[in-house]
């Protein structure tokens, strides 16, 4: 995201075609505006543009746009093969709904936007217009907001506009974007706009309109959802927004729908862009430009959010930060009021939150990363070495516990738990799942199990009555049981199996039921009747044959050795990780701590090669 | 489909092949008119739901044996839905809460209470109260016992509650002072043979005596269990002559692999393939109980002497975990874990002293 000041008052905005009556004020009115633009202090600029700089500076070609240029390109190759249909011309018809997800401020909409302007297409946007008419008493032809949201996807989809220009009317590309969606949370609605994508997607349309959808991503925190996931009557979360929820499974695992994950801008790219921002908009003086420490500082906390990059930018050229140039001793204080500013929770990747508890680093600890120069690899040893500085010894334990004895963490598990994208129950199915793979000795799987199984039977029946101290409690013990320095041979991360099976379980049950007879209770029937079954199976000539399905629960045929079938390894996209191969940050967590990042040093320890 | 075990079910008091003394007293309480609230307990496959069913038709008469099968649906103060099965006569109904898993207090309650409050309406009846049966009661959670508990009291005057279990170590003791506790016991083998034998009867074949010796050993005093096998090799081989193999259900002969596994190699990628076994098991609906119990009795016959109590010890320890917490999986796992750790101990220890 590069600044181009001048084009950005006569830039062409996307037209965007309302089916229905437009509040007057399309532009969203952000309440930080108020005060993020007060008069500007001492020499007044000769732009007096009180637009925030996210307005003012939007990416206009794909060059300024701060995306990873693979993810534009993936998604610009789906742009081209829903308008001309691949190389074959067949995948038109697969290339109905694009969804793209991500965290908040990753440029998926600036993506979109960028790439219409481009390819020259039009932007057909819905925007849930609360209260534009004004209720002005009965009206015949009233519309549920629903009935009008379900009328522009289909005349967007299926019509052209009128008002097109003559010449271009047939040529014209567009597209409809649906960023802000209507009320999901509700059930009948959610149904219902299930049942328009359905509908969409089966109709046979030669000239089919692409629809994109735009999905910020919100993690799932807090310990009450729970009780539901593993009840397993529904994974889908009622109450948090996400593509699962926007979207039928059937429909998300078909064909037509296909889903870009976004990760958070790369702390590099960032950089570039929001450097030559400031050169663009200092222009003239560089006196007031903020300093390098600050635009780092500024880029670690945002933690890629490009957004709130730009705006903690903003804010930090309008009030005088206290560090200044002058003294870099204070460069903490800029840092704390910034972080307070721009941080966001659930900023931990899941797949980083893993590594860090999985390779147990303790004070003292060398990485030995050959792959790197030199001059990283001191740096990294610089940066260990004062990490460490801060970290105090424990107390020396007295003799009977020197079991116990351990260096000093490196892993501040207070931070994980703020950071964590996790609750503590799926956090530890994490761990449950890959666990073993860091483990030497059977001793410390003995460890890490026994502190599972003891976290998870903790508390009491009612969800009420749980621990409240499950996160730390497994953090800390699995740290403790492993050992340290964890041997790195290629483990990699999987996704717990967890529901896997709890659905087949479900589908087992089901079966069960269907074999009940008179007042046999369920774990008779498992445990007992599966001979019976199996022989009547096997016997031609038993008249009555009973319904194929219990071989759900009466067939278990035991296979040796563990088969890798059914194990999905964690990718970074999973929850939306850091752009691979062009930069490592999984230590960013640690630069809170003692916040002593000298300029720019990004490209340091990795955990990511390793996985 | 109709079961033997179904099909040649004892109907009456006087039907019933064992436990003589039992039937005498069940019948002197039927006709007492002061009928308590019942407590029956005892192994599984002994005979408990016949002698409950049996009891009831002398209570009640023959109408207690037209059954219907409802599907209730009970509200969750979080306004979840859940389906409990009914079966239901005129004069009694039976359900089973656990199926309601976490919300059994909910089932308890409401139904109870709707029972309790309705008269008995036929007048032709032969008591004045209903029956509420409770199958799987040992699997109540606490609250719906704390709620069973005063519900038994108050509603004594139109209701009985006969609960069933397998085992009284899990109900809370109000409960179990405020029932007539009856055991049934496991049947021994000549009673066994003796059953087999009239079964073989009623469905007009012989059942040589070899064969009865074979599947009353190997049924473990599972009444139940012992004319299911019946019925399968009667089904495998119609003469039912020669050499038998009672097939084991696939759930038992995975869990003795399992206990192999453990064995053989003690390592932490041996942790994980077991625990793809331990998955797959509580998929196909083998109650985590059931897994850990059976894996532990065919570990100990392959471990050494000393090792054994520790075993037990660890696999009761677990037991508990398991039933408080939720997922099942982790404490198997972490059993599995210290019994793999301690046999690899004592195996070094045994080393070392041989070394000595």
């Amino acid at each position: 995201m590069a600044p181009k000041k001048s084009s950005a008052k006569t830039k062409p905005k996307p037209t965007t075609v309302r089916l229905d009556f437009a509040p007057p004020a399309s532009k969203r009115i952000d309440p930080l505006t108020a005060f993020a633009a007060p008069k500007p202090k001492g020499k007044a600029k000769e732009t007096e543009d009180d637009r925030l700089w996210v307005e003012i500076y939007e990416p206009t070609s794909q060059t300024e746009l701060a995306v990873h240029p693979k993810k534009v390109e993936d998604v610009r190759r789906w742009l081209e093969e829903a308008f001309v249909g691949g190389p074959s011309g067949k995948l038109r018809k697969y290339r109905r709904i694009l969804a793209l997800t991500g965290l908040a401020g990753v440029g998926k909409t600036a993506t979109i936007r960028v790439l219409a302007r481009e390819m020259n297409c039009e932007v057909l946007e819905w925007r849930n217009a609360m209260g534009d008419n004004a209720y002005t008493g009965f009206q015949d032809d009233h519309q549920t907001l629903f009935s009008k949201f379900e009328n522009f996807l289909e005349r967007a989809a299926t019509c052209n506009t009128v008002f097109a220009g003559p010449s271009s009317s047939q040529t014209k590309r567009r597209i409809v974007l649906l960023e802000d969606l209507p009320n999901l949370l509700h059930a009948d609605t959610r149904t219902k706009f299930h049942n328009a994508f359905q509908a969409l997607v089966a109709s046979p349309d030669p000239n089919p309109v692409p629809v994109v959808l735009i999905v910020s991503d919100s993690g799932t925190r807090g310990e009450a959802a729970d009780d539901r996931l593993l009840t397993g009557q529904s994974r889908e979360r009622d109450d948090a927004m996400d593509i699962y929820t926007i979207l039928p499974r059937d429909l998300l695992n078909g064909p037509y729908v296909t889903q870009i994950g976004f990760n958070p801008i790369a702390p590099t790219i960032m950089k570039k862009a929001l450097q030559s921002m400031i050169h663009s908009h200092f222009s003239s003086q560089t006196s007031n430009a903020p300093s390098k420490e600050i635009l780092d500082v500024i880029i670690e906390t945002s933690n890629g959010d490009i957004r709130s990059a730009i705006m903690a930018l903003q804010f930090s050229c309008i009030v005088e930060l206290p560090s200044g140039k002058r003294k870099k001793g204070t460069k903490g204080n800029a840092k704390v009021l910034l972080e307070a500013i721009t941080r966001r929770e659930q900023s931990l990747v899941l797949f980083h939150l893993l590594g860090k508890v999985f390779y147990n680093k303790r004070k003292s600890f060398l990485v030995r990363v050959t792959h790197r120069t030199p001059v990283q690899r001191r740096r990294t040893f610089l940066k260990d070495k004062e990490l460490d500085a801060a970290l105090r010894d424990p107390p020396k334990l007295p003799h009977h516990l020197s079991a116990h004895e351990r260096r000093t963490s490196r892993v501040n598990v207070d931070m994980l738990y703020a950071d964590s994208p996790i609750d503590s129950s799926l956090f530890s199915l994490y761990i449950h799942q890959n666990y073993h793979q860091y483990c030497n000795e059977m001793e410390e799987c003995e460890g890490v199990a026994e502190w599972l199984s003891w976290v998870e039977s903790s508390g009491g029946e009612a969800w009420y009555q749980a621990n409240p101290h499950q996160f730390h409690l497994l953090a800390l013990g699995t740290l403790h049981s492993l050992p340290s320095p964890v041997p790195r041979r290629n483990q990699k991360c999987f996704k717990p199996q967890f529901f896997d099976y709890l659905t087949k379980e479900k589908d087992a049950w089901d079966a069960d039921e269907d074999h009940r007879v008179g007042s046999w209770s369920r774990a008779e029937v498992v445990t007992e009747l599966g001979g019976v079954l199996k022989a009547r199976d096997t016997n031609p000539t038993a008249s009555m044959r009973a319904p194929l399905s219990h071989q759900l629960f009466s067939r278990l045929d035991f296979v040796p050795g563990s088969d890798g079938s059914g194990l999905s390894q964690l990718s970074e996209a999973e929850v939306p990780g850091v752009v691979e191969g062009l930069v490592e940050d999984t230590d960013h967590v640690g630069g809170w701590e003692t916040g002593n990042k000298n300029g720019g040093g990004w490209l340091e320890d990795d955990e990511i090669d390793e996985f | 489909m109709s079961l033997w075990v179904d099909q040649f079910r004892p109907r009456t008091l006087d039907d019933l092949h064992y436990h003589k003394n039992l039937s005498t007293r069940l019948k002197s309480l039927a006709a007492s008119g002061d009928f308590p609230h019942m407590l029956f307990y005892g192994p599984s496959g002994a005979g408990k739901k016949t002698r409950i069913s049996a009891t009831l038709r002398q209570l009640f008469g023959a109408g207690a044996e037209k059954l219907k099968i409802d599907q209730r649906v009970f509200l969750t103060p979080s306004k979840r839905k859940i389906e409990v099965n009914l079966v239901t006569s005129n004069y009694h109904i039976e359900i089973t809460p656990s199926e309601a898993g976490n919300y059994d207090r909910v089932v308890i309650q409401e139904l109870l209470k709707e029972i309790a409050q309705t008269q008995q309406v036929d007048m032709n009846a032969k008591q004045r109260f209903k029956v509420v049966i409770i199958n799987e009661a040992d699997s109540l959670s606490r609250d719906a016992q704390a709620a069973l508990r005063r519900t038994m009291e108050k509603y004594m005057s139109n209701m009985r509650v006969i609960l069933c279990a397998n085992s009284t170590s899990k109900l809370i003791a109000p409960i179990k002072s405020r029932c007539l506790l009856m055991r049934v016991p496991a049947p021994n083998s000549d009673e066994m043979t003796a059953v087999l034998t009239h079964v073989a009867k009623r469905a007009y074949f012989d059942l040589p005596p070899e064969a009865a010796q074979e599947i009353v050993s190997d049924s473990n005093g599972n009444m139940r269990k012992a004319i299911l096998v019946l019925e399968a090799l009667k089904m495998q081989s119609p003469d039912l002559s020669g050499p038998l193999s009672i097939a084991k259900p696939d759930w038992e002969t995975y869990c003795h692999k399992i206990a192999n596994l453990i064995v053989t190699e003690q390592t932490p990628a041996r942790v994980m393939e077991i625990r793809t076994k331990f998955y797959e098991l509580l998929s196909h609906c083998i109650p985590p109980t059931v897994i850990i119990k059976t894996v532990a009795e065919a570990l100990v016959t392959q471990v050494d002497e000393p090792l054994k109590p520790e075993i037990m010890h660890w696999a009761a320890f677990y037991e508990v975990r398991m039933r408080i917490g939720s997922k099942k999986i982790y404490h198997l796992e972490a059993w599995v874990v210290k019994c793999m750790s301690l046999y690899k101990q004592s195996f070094f220890q045994f080393d070392m002293d041989d070394f000595d």
